[in-house]
């Protein structure tokens, strides 16, 4: 099972992506995406933008389960409320998994947002942050 | 609680702050108050010089006489507090301590007041006339 | 007086005759003053410590009132008394932490206060343009306040980091370093 894992910031570009594959059940980790199918999770990921803009005026959570398909992938979004986006990319469902995996990441973004020289809609560049996100991703999923 | 007057001298002995608290007091011009305090610095300067108590380290603290009682307090910054009160007034220190905090509070704190100069903060006249006199 | 009795003052001045205000928000304020000047000074780090300086030192002049006037302390007999104040009473009271002092000079006029948590810097990763971690000094406002709290009390200093963790080293050092007394002159024709 494997992974895909980006923000978007409020002007619909992408300020962080990393790929992952699940740790349960002898995981290792490691993504495993065909070469064709990694170019597309960008483009899948992207266009489920404009599902998740339409719903999120209609639920009141922050977490939106699955907002999209494709093929036999699906799109789960966290929606922040500075109208930041996490959006994730996986192949089978796991909801609850899913929601504290998102939760986890919206205290490491929170914790990004306090850096002054942070400014919202910026890419983020920090190793420290990258590391976070893979362990939380390591616990979760 | 019988406060006079208070005033307020920076560390070249300039007068920075002056107030009566009690109407029956004789009116001194602006001027004559200028002269006081410079006068009362330089007599400082001098007592501290020579204090015959050893390792002092301060001039004049208090003047007694039988009609009024002046305690001044210096600072470590070097600003002096001149409290006149009543001959038998007890606890000065305690006002004059008050009198620092509110100085420290609301004419330090005012980022608009300029260090050494007249001090004509608002707030800090308020607060100290509703501790002096509170009525 | 002693470190003990200094950190007894310290606790009980802070537990009892300090507002206090939330944490955050004097991160949140502090960072956005240094993210400013650095955007204002396009980059100019060695000019953002000098500002940043500058802004503490004016600090440092008012403080020191509020400082006297909460504490009650009498006059320090020596530099090194002086130092075990700033520590263990000055930084409680402002920002609950106690810097250690360390590494004093066999003169007694050199010291390094050695901070195990600095509440300005929370959260903050210096950007990485290759120059900011060489160059800027993050928490250089307080090197200010020191100089100008000192100065108001007869003492001139030179305060400078020697070592910041924000910049990958091992702890936050602040070098201090009594450069002279002022003695009161007197006015001219008065001697």
């Amino acid at each position: 099972m494997s992974f895909y894992f980006a923000i978007v910031g409020t002007k619909d570009n992408p300020i962080y992506e990393a790929e992952f594959g699940t740790s349960k059940q002898g995981g290792d980790g490691v993504a495993r995406f065909r070469e064709e199918q990694r170019s597309m999770n960008q483009f899948i990921v992207h266009s489920s933008l404009d599902i998740v803009e339409e719903v999120q005026w209609a639920t009141p959570t922050m977490y939106m389960k699955c907002v999209d398909k494709f093929n036999n992938l699906q799109v789960s979004c966290f929606l922040t409320a500075g109208n930041i986006k996490f959006l994730l990319l996986h192949d089978q469902k796991a909801d609850d998994a899913i929601r504290q995996f998102f939760t986890d990441v919206y205290d490491l973004y929170t914790k990004t947002l306090m850096n002054p020289f942070y400014e919202v809609d910026m890419r983020i560049t920090s190793g420290v942050f990258d590391g976070k996100v893979k362990q939380a991703a390591k616990k979760y999923l | 609680m019988v406060i006079l007057s208070l005033l307020i001298l920076n560390k070249a002995g300039g007068l920075i702050f002056q107030r009566d608290f009690n109407e029956g007091l004789k009116k001194l011009s602006s001027n004559d108050y200028l002269v006081l305090a410079g006068t009362f610095h330089g007599v400082h300067a001098i007592t501290s010089r020579i204090s015959p108590v050893r390792n002092s380290g301060g001039g004049l603290e208090v003047l007694e006489s039988d009609r009024f009682r002046m305690q001044c307090f210096q600072t470590l910054t070097g600003t002096k507090f001149l409290i006149f009160a009543e001959p038998n007034q007890p606890n000065i220190d305690v006002v004059v301590k008050r009198v620092y905090e509110l100085y420290a509070d609301y004419v330090m704190k005012n980022p608009f007041y300029q260090i050494e100069m007249p001090i004509r903060c608002e707030a800090f006249e308020r607060n100290l006339v509703a501790y002096i006199k509170p009525k | 007086m002693s470190a003990t009795k200094a950190a007894r003052v310290g606790e009980d001045v802070w537990k009892t005759r300090i507002d206090k205000v939330n944490a955050e928000l004097v991160t949140l304020t502090y960072g956005s003053i240094v993210a400013q000047l650095c955007r204002d000074f396009e980059g100019d780090y060695l000019e953002v410590n000098k500002q940043l300086e500058k802004m503490g030192y004016n600090i440092g002049l008012r403080l020191i009132e509020d400082f006297l006037a909460k504490t009650n302390m009498g006059k320090c007999a020596n530099f090194r008394e002086t130092a075990e104040t700033i520590a263990k009473v000055g930084f409680k009271v402002f920002l609950n932490i106690t810097p250690t002092v360390a590494n004093w000079t066999t003169d007694n006029k050199q010291f390094s206060l050695i901070f195990e948590e600095n509440p300005l810097a929370d959260f903050v990763e210096l950007p990485d343009d290759g120059r900011a971690q060489n160059e800027l000094w993050y928490s250089n406002m307080l090197c200010g306040v020191l100089r100008g709290t000192l100065e108001m009390v007869q003492m001139q200093v030179d305060a400078h980091f020697a070592s910041d963790i924000l910049r990958g080293n091992e702890v936050t050092e602040m070098r201090v370093t009594l450069v002279r007394i002022i003695d009161d002159e007197l006015p001219p024709g008065e001697d």
